[in-house]
């Protein structure tokens, strides 16, 4: 199982009925494992849904909250400047469980001068905002990624409240950019 | 037509569907007019109403009451990303009324796009099956209409400007909007089920 597919399976695993996702180089294979195991082809399927931005994937998916389902979300972590808004007066106030993976940049293997700026400070900022950041990286295995994606789906829902993953991919068997 | 006649004609309209309303002035006549269970105020997040019934068309039943968005001009031009998205996405059971006023009503009366950019046509250019109205009568018509087409669609409804007078702020707890509205839909689509 790459670190790709652990993701993925690891959201299926937390009961998640539908994906938004916003594409990037180093989630796209996260995204394509999620159509495979979903019977779709080319990032479409049946629950798997490609969304234009990163504010709208948090209305879309919030909203499968209120039929008391899990939605995700799968994103690149810059993109959260585009959805803090959505998370916080949305997701977080009207206390709606979302499952979000967001891979990150900016740090070891990045080679964007530019994307550092938003992308190193982000688990503070979302920290700030009261929100649950989860980080993995190289240092544990794609079976911990599978377990830690699927628990933050389901703490998610215990909880009431949007539930952040950030995997940094450097150093695994997948692509940082 | 006035937003507080439009509202009028909406809130009695949708009874049985699942009704999601723009911020501000609009969340506020609506719930003047009537506040009841099927409706989910969005209280900021502004621009993001047809983004969340988008969403909630995606994980009702297809069958069940179209999901009916009240959206603003200036809040639609917040977040257009709803028209392309709804338009490739294609739910069939959404349907979105945007009452254009011409302007940002609740911050100011400060102009929107909408006196040069045709917000119809836009939507029509998104894949949307569209209507136009500007008359309490029309909108009526419009709406019953549009509940037997499959959409997405989107109704265009211009409306004065100006909003209703000694109309109370929503001050609730958006949880309890929350609460409210989740347990209608369950109740709504259990009937359903059972029927
Ligand atoms: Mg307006």
């Amino acid at each position: 199982m790459s670190y790709a597919e652990a993701v993925a399976d690891g959201i299926w695993a937390a009961n998640a009925v539908r994906v938004g996702y916003i594409p990037s180089v180093t989630v796209a294979p996260v995204i394509n494992s999620l159509v495979a195991t979903d019977g779709g082809a080319d990032g479409v399927s049946p629950r798997v849904t490609p969304l234009s931005r990163e504010e709208e994937a948090i209305g879309v998916m919030g909203a499968v909250a209120f039929t008391g389902r899990l939605g995700a979300v799968v994103m690149q972590d810059n993109g959260f400047g585009n959805a803090l808004t959505a998370l916080t007066t949305f997701a977080l106030s009207y206390h709606l469980p979302l499952l979000i993976f967001a891979n990150t940049r900016g740090s070891l293997g990045e080679y964007n001068s530019m994307i550092h700026s938003i992308s190193g400070p982000m688990p503070g900022v979302l920290r700030a905002f009261g929100l649950p950041v989860i980080e993995l990286d190289r240092r544990s295995s794609a079976a911990d990624w599978h377990e830690a994606v699927r628990e933050s789906g389901v703490h998610a829902v215990m909880t009431y409240r949007p539930v952040v993953v950030l995997g940094s991919f450097w150093n695994t068997d997948g692509k940082v950019a | 037509m006035k937003r507080l006649e439009a509202l009028r004609v909406l809130a009695d309209l949708t009874s049985g569907h699942p009704v999601v309303v723009t911020c501000a002035a609009t969340s506020r006549e609506l719930a003047a007019v009537k506040d009841s269970d099927n409706h989910l105020y969005l209280l900021d997040a502004m621009g993001l109403a047809g983004s969340v019934a988008t969403g909630l068309a995606l994980s009702v039943p297809p069958n069940a009451p179209k999901v009916v968005c009240i959206e603003g001009d200036g809040s639609l031009l917040m977040n257009p990303n709803v028209l392309p998205t709804g338009g490739y996405l294609a739910p069939p059971n959404l349907l979105l009324v945007l009452l254009d006023n011409g302007v940002y009503g609740s911050t100011g009366a400060l102009p929107t796009y909408s006196a040069r950019v045709n917000l119809a046509r836009l939507a029509e250019a998104a894949a949307w099956i569209t209507r136009s109205t500007d008359s309490v009568e029309g909108l009526r018509a419009a709406f019953e209409e549009l509940c037997g087409i499959d959409g997405p669609a989107f109704l265009y409804a211009r409306i004065e400007e100006g909003n209703a007078h000694d109309v109370a702020k929503l001050l609730i707890d958006p949880v309890t909007i929350t609460t409210r509205f989740s347990r209608w839909l369950r109740q709504e689509h259990a009937s359903e089920v059972g029927a």
